[in-house]
């Protein structure tokens, strides 16, 4: 959206997991995700406000303080000192008040208009806490608005406390430090440049002070002003970073006092996590409860429905109340036979588009189920428990329990679960971590499990948590071998993450966060997939007999364009079982979009892929396609995410090649066994 | 000629709408290439590399 038709541009921020994303998603209508954790979102996004079209409103990655560490931070901070936006909305966690505020002061100093939203008013009243907003709003020089985001309590009036903030004109007082500091403080700015606008010359100077190394990225000719740090430190015994964070937590304090009284109130979290996450049980009940989200979802709930998609929507009809309902193919064919359509064009429509589209889309009631249970788990804390959890494993093998988070979020989509490698500083970690995210079934591949462990396995109640682990495996086995490189060695860096309280998430927000990827999954089989199962029908069915270019009829695919180019290739696949030109071009078609491997097959057999794959094949097939190279999106974000081609060649490399010697091992392994 | 189009009118009826879903179906897919439910138009789908160093 071009920027001058927004009169104003507001901006939402505050420390991780204070409830930002849940705020911009009632004011604006979006529906961004949130989760229960800290660095959910690492990009900043825009929306309009939705009772005023022309304020544009800017969530932003939660942030500690102005000085960034990792990549997201310097997104929020970069867009706070760069982009000034004309107010602050600041996010504040009413239950963690210390530390909440000592962001705020240092808000405070970027002369932009502040209001702070005082979020999870909820529970705070439910904890029995006591804030004295006017006391607090008068000692911090800004409105203080209690708020509840996920209730949409007062959510308006924060908003609207900024805009009349901004049109009063009035510019807000940064906290002032203690006397001497306050003298070094002007010594600094009164160096400054007539360049460095009067709002930001105290930030500046302050940032100058403490050996910021970014800040000479924002203005030039900042003078150097080591002479007073070195007095300072030697004045005061401290590195003047230090110096300053104790100053500003000396100003929360004092001005917390008389204002707050906690109460006495322990939360239960503590007595759970005494169970989920103790020493010996923590990763048993972990693999218990993932086997059961994907054993429940894929194979015994979610296939009642999905057989009813198959079989009766998308197949020959279904029964209701003792009627007799036609399936969508069959009310489609008796409309062309009608209409009387040339022969090829029911082909393109009944065997390639339906027929692809509609496989896919057969697989929407698992999924549904599989993300309605993963939202719940990541909504009430226990997912990013298990990133300490982990942490103790993945350490062994040279990664930390970091990298789980971006591994969490590639269970609904790869992107966006590469993008989530931001959060970790250590570049070495973050290269691992992007390499092997992909690893972790996501949704699209949600339907090629799902259809292996039905039509080959007969829903065996193994195969499809299998699917899983078999990922959790291989992003821990690469762990180990990646670590071995000498481009990747080193120690992982230590993980630390403030852990989330648990809480019982709304129903509404479980089922916006489900309906999010279900509708996600939904367009693409209506995008992408349509169009390349229409490609993939139309090379199937033209080809070459004797010199002349005809259609094929259904049993001589062998002759088309299709089978000719996956031939070339299929010798390739032969060691693992499935050297089919069909599961060649499947494989390929997956690359577009993984989903495509499922249109593919059925576009290419006809409904009669099981009885041309063995049960090792089959399952060797399952464990390349999981692991191998991503969809094209995907490696798009590995190498945006890595920013070098070089990384992203490596990734993809190294990916399919693990892929092509696992399902080896496998496809060599099962056939000895079966 | 317009008895070709009469006696054919239900494939060309059909190829044409066929035809329209495949353009939609092509616009939908070139507005996104983040596959989150945004559809290509949220921040991230536009975003510019951020500054990893190599
Ligand atoms: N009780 C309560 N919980 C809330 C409220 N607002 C948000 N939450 C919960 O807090 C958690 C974090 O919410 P997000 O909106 O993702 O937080 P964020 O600030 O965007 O986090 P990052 O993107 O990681 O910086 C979620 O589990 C929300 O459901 C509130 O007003 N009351
Ligand atoms: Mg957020």
């Amino acid at each position: 959206m071009p920027k001058s038709t927004h009169a104003l541009k507001i901006a939402l921020a505050g420390n991780p997991n204070s409830g930002k994303t849940t705020l911009f998603n009632a004011l604006t209508g979006s529906n961004q995700f949130v989760g229960n954790w800290p660095g959910v979102t690492v990009e900043k996004k825009e929306g309009t406000l939705k009772k005023d079209s022309s304020v544009l409103v800017v969530d932003l990655p939660g942030i500690y303080s102005l000085s960034p560490y990792t990549l997201e931070e310097v997104i929020a901070r970069n867009f706070l000192i760069e982009e000034r936006p004309g107010g602050i909305l600041n996010i504040i966690d009413g239950t963690n008040l210390e530390r909440n505020l000592y962001l705020t002061t240092q808000l405070l100093e970027l002369g932009i208009p502040v209001v702070a939203a005082l979020n999870m008013y909820d529970s705070v009243k439910r904890h029995g806490d006591e804030i004295d907003i006017s006391k607090l709003s008068q000692r911090l020089g800004c409105p203080v608005v209690p708020i509840s985001a996920l209730k949409g309590e007062n959510t308006d009036e924060a908003i609207n406390a900024v805009m009349k903030l901004i049109q009063s004109g009035t510019a807000t007082k940064p906290c002032r430090f203690d006397g001497h500091i306050e003298d070094y403080i002007t010594r600094a700015e009164s160096l400054l440049p007539s360049g460095v606008p009067i709002g930001v010359r105290r930030f500046t100077a302050i940032k100058l002070l403490e050996r910021d190394s970014k800040i000479g990225e924002a203005f030039s000719d900042l003078p150097d002003v080591s002479a007073i740090v070195a007095e300072m430190e030697a004045l005061l015994g401290d590195d003047t970073e230090s110096v300053f964070t104790n100053e500003r937590y000396a100003f929360v304090t004092n001005n917390l006092h008389n204002a707050f009284v906690k109460s006495a109130y322990v939360s239960s979290s503590g007595k759970v996590d005494k169970i989920l996450t103790h020493k010996v049980w923590a990763l048993p009940i972990f693999a218990v409860i993932m086997f059961l989200v994907y054993y429940i979802s894929v194979t015994s709930v979610g296939t009642l429905v999905t057989d009813f998609m198959n079989e009766g929507l998308f197949g020959e009809g279904f029964e209701f109340f003792g009627k007799e309902v036609p399936g969508i193919p069959v009310v489609i064919e008796e409309a062309l036979e009608n209409a009387e359509v040339a022969g090829w064009l029911q082909g393109l429509i009944l065997d390639g588009i339906v027929a692809g589209v509609g496989a896919v889309l057969g697989f929407t009631p698992q999924m549904f189920i599989l993300f309605l249970m993963l939202s719940f788990l990541e909504a009430c804390g226990y997912m990013s428990r298990i990133a300490f959890i982990l942490d103790k494993v993945f350490r062994r093998f040279g990664m930390s329990g970091k990298s789980f988070i971006p591994i969490l979020i590639g269970t609904g989509c790869g992107v966006p679960g590469i993008m989530a490698s931001r959060t970790i500083e250590s570049q070495r970690d973050r290269r691992i971590t992007i390499m092997t995210t992909t690893f972790i079934p996501c949704s699209a591949k949600l339907p090629i499990i799902a259809l292996i462990a039905g039509a080959v396995f007969g829903g065996a109640w193994w195969v499809a948590p299998s699917a899983y682990f078999l990922g959790i495996f291989a992003i821990i086995t690469s762990g180990l071998l990646l670590t071995k490189l000498k481009i990747l060695s080193g120690e992982p860096s230590p993980f630390v993450m403030e852990l989330p309280p648990y809480q019982l998430p709304t129903v509404k927000a479980i089922l916006s966060a489900t309906w999010e990827r279900v509708w996600s999954f939904i367009k693409r089989a209506g995008s992408i997939i349509l169009i390349a199962t229409a490609l993939v029908w139309f090379l199937s069915r033209f080809g070459f007999q004797q010199n002349e270019f005809v259609m094929l009829d259904e049993d001589s695919l062998d002759g088309s364009f299709l089978a000719y180019a996956g031939s070339f290739l299929a010798f390739l696949f032969k060691p693992l079982g499935f050297g089919t030109w069909q599961a060649t071009v499947a494989t390929l078609t997956g690359l577009i979009a993984k989903e495509n491997v499922v249109g593919t097959l059925e576009v290419l057999y006809g409904g009669s892929f099981a009885a041309h794959f063995s049960a090792a094949a089959a399952y060797s097939f399952l464990a390349f396609n999981l692991l191998c190279a991503p969809c094209v999106a995907a490696i798009g974000a590995v190498r945006r995410e890595m920013n070098s081609n070089k990384w992203t060649l490596i990734a993809v490399g190294y990916q399919t090649a693990f892929a092509y010697v696992c399902a080896f091992i496998i496809y060599q392994i099962l056939c000895l066994i079966l | 000629m317009l008895e070709f189009l009469s006696d054919n009118i239900g494939t060309i009826v059909t190829g044409l709408l066929v035809l329209v879903i495949i353009i939609f179906a092509f616009r939908e897919v070139k507005k996104g290439g983040c596959s989150e439910a945004c559809g290509g138009d949220c921040a991230c789908c536009k975003m510019k590399p951020t500054d990893t160093e190599e």
